[in-house]
């Protein structure tokens, strides 16, 4: 799969010729040309390291990936969603919606209801940018754009401008999927890691996860290979409202509280993981495993800023090169140059 | 022309005046221009209070209107309220800068315009009558008093090392907190140490990763100044997840839940600021310009210290 996957990715002169002598690269540089964002994560993995030795702490380091885990359950459902050549920039709100409406209902309806009755709700909204992208053909930057601020007046309306908070927070058992381990590992990481393989198996062993790959690589091609388009953007919709549920409870879990804006800007650092993963905006490339890298080194350039401890107003800049570096030193791995300009 | 029609003209003339002049200082039509009702509930509680206290004060009919956040749509509102001839006008700037033409156009049209709850940038305040908000640099300072008198109880004043998490970059009341506590800290305990600052931009998810940041760079912390309690119930969240006991948290702007932290014993102080003081201050403020008395420009309503000794003598805030 990946090797259809990276020719669509990489029409140009320098990944054909690549693609025409894959030989001489040898086992270092088909690793590298493969798997340029690992080397990359390492990299820089190696640099925090060095500038403060308590970077790789065990604590630490389950710490990052415990607060990264929302925002990676999340990544997951928007790669379905860009490999089959869409995009998905509600599901900041509709996290924030999720969350805002499991807390409220945990009060009203009791844990055991609330739980359903959200993931219901959510899956409703997923479904609805999903007809209107695959039944009615709309543009999806601009369904779910507008989805965006729709969804986010959804939520304020909802909860009349109000904070949400679980009244009784020692009495209830809502919390186990944010704040307890289980065998020492956190849940939030055990149910990324769980969606996770599971997604991950889906997209790359069974028929639907060829049908994402083939819809968002060739469209024409698919349907002249009897793919109904419209059911496939349609599920990959729902599957990203699924994982944004899933995100939504264990926010509301971890914290059991929340303002209203809790979601508000994760669009796009969800998408820069995705694409950081090496996921193509155009659609038919991509794979779970490197968004999860991507969440990752996301995560981790995040917490080695400020363990650094580098001023916050730096910080911004600085994860914005480390970005533009991950995914320079990935396509220079995969055409096999550095210097490639578009010629 | 007969005389009895001039005294009847004049009649009628003396009571139009005299019933214009009655109207007049029965009631005045204060309009009000808010930033974004519906967005948080501080903002919510404001406007409701609003419309108590102006119903409970038969003398004042108001026009309230809510830009939605929009500075466009703010601009629109402050002329339509001058050309409703309102008697004054409240604007909460959704903007500091941008609503200052409209600020000198009410100006211009002789109607007084009150700022309220965040002030507009300085080159707008001769077109102002008065500021009526909270002092978010005593805010800072007293925030600083609460924790030295803290650290001086458990006798670790001398030693204690504390973090600060602020709000968000560029925001007038994240800087104005933060300057007042690092001021303040420094005079009353100068053996305290401010280990470093990092934003918690408002979000109570953002602090408790920076929080967990935190406490894997310092062994050692005994105090966290956050600039709102949203920020620091996500820092003590950090913190009971990361088995660190002993943290003394003390915040601004006491939300519920701070309040509930702080009756667990979990959360030590902050400050009391109420949207329903803040709303009954610029109504009072508006009123006391009308009635041309003294008001002072800065206008200040006080947000007291409160702590898990005194908190029994204030009411859970209701955002």
């Amino acid at each position: 799969m990946s090797e259809i996957t990276s020719k669509t990715a990489n029409e140009t002169p320098a990944a054909r010729s690549k693609g025409a002598r894959p030989v001489q690269l040898g086992v270092i540089g088909t690793f590298l040309a493969r798997q340029g964002i690992l080397v990359a994560f390492a990299l820089f993995m190696i640099g925090f390291t060095i500038a403060n030795e308590r970077f790789l702490d065990p604590d630490n380091i389950m710490g990052v990936i415990r607060s990264s885990a929302i925002l990676g359950v999340m990544a997951l459902g928007v790669t379905f969603v860009v490999i089959s050549g869409n995009l998905d920039l509600s599901v900041g709100s509709m996290m924030s919606f999720a969350t805002i409406v499991v807390l409220d209902l945990h009060d009203k309806l009791g844990p055991a209801l609330a739980i359903p009755s959200m993931y219901a709700m959510v899956l409703c909204l997923g479904a609805f940018i999903g007809f209107l992208v695959g039944y009615l053909r709309l543009n999806s930057l601009i369904v779910t754009l507008g989805m965006l601020s729709a969804i986010h007046g959804l939520t304020l309306t909802y909860s009349g401008g109000k904070n949400m908070d679980i009244a009784d927070k020692e009495g209830t058992w809502f919390d186990v999927f944010g704040q307890s381990a289980v065998l020492g590992i956190p849940v939030p990481i055990l149910l990324f890691a769980l969606l996770a393989s599971g997604l991950g198996i889906m997209l790359a062993k069974t028929p639907f996860g060829r049908k994402v790959y083939a819809v968002g690589g060739n469209g024409t091609a698919a349907t002249f290979s009897g793919i109904r388009r419209a059911r496939v953007v349609f599920t990959c919709y729902l599957i990203s409202a699924f994982c944004v549920a899933t995100a939504g409870l264990i926010q509301a879990s971890r914290s059991l509280g929340s303002q209203n804006t809790v979601g508000q800007g994760l669009e796009l650092e969800v998408l820069a993981a995705v694409i950081l993963g090496g996921a193509s905006l155009m659609g038919g490339a991509g794979t779970i495993f490197k968004t999860v890298i991507g969440v990752l080194i996301l995560g981790f350039i995040q917490n080695g800023l400020l363990l650094v401890g580098l001023q916050f107003y730096a910080q911004y800049v600085v994860t914005w090169i480390i970005i533009i570096l991950a995914v320079w030193l990935d396509i220079a791995a995969k055409r096999g140059k550095l210097w490639s300009p578009i010629a | 022309m007969t005389s009895k029609f001039r005294r009847v003209l004049a009649t009628g003339v003396a009571s139009a005046c005299l019933f214009a002049g009655a109207a007049y200082a029965d009631t005045m039509k204060i309009g009000i221009t808010q930033n974004n009702v519906g967005v948080d509930s501080y903002q919510t509680t404001y406007e409701r209070a609003f419309i108590a206290a102006a119903e409970a004060n038969p003398d004042v009919e108001t026009v309230v209107l809510d830009a939605g956040g929009d500075v466009a749509r703010q601009i629109a509102q402050m002329e339509d309220l001058i050309q409703q001839e309102v008697d004054a006008i409240i604007i909460w700037p959704t903007n500091g800068e941008a609503v200052i033409p409209a600020v000198r156009k009410a100006h211009n049209a002789d109607i007084p315009v009150i700022v309220t709850n965040s002030n507009i940038a300085e080159q707008g305040f001769d077109f102002i009558k008065s500021f009526s908000g909270p002092d978010n640099i005593t805010q800072g300072s007293r925030a600083a008093e609460i924790m030295c008198d803290k650290f001086k109880d458990m006798g670790i004043d001398g030693e204690a090392q504390i973090v600060q998490i602020s709000g968000q970059p560029g925001y007038t009341t994240a800087i104005e907190r933060a300057k007042g506590f690092e001021d303040r800290l420094p005079e009353v305990c100068p053996d305290v140490t401010l280990v470093e600052t990092q934003p918690g931009d408002w979000n109570r998810e953002k602090s408790q990763r920076v929080m967990e940041a935190f406490l894997v760079k310092y062994d050692d912390i005994d105090g966290v100044y956050s600039g709102d309690d949203n920020m620091g119930v996500g820092a003590l969240n950090a913190a009971k997840a990361a088995g660190r006991d002993g943290i003394i948290f003390v915040g601004a702007t006491n939300f519920a839940v701070g309040y509930e932290a702080m009756e667990r014993g979990e959360y030590w102080g902050s400050i009391y600021q109420s949207p329903v003081d803040d709303a009954e201050a610029a109504l009072q403020t508006a009123i006391d310009v009308l009635n041309g008395e003294d008001v002072p420009f800065l206008n200040y309503f006080d947000t007291p210290k409160i702590t898990h000794d005194n908190m029994a003598e204030f009411s859970k805030p209701v955002f």
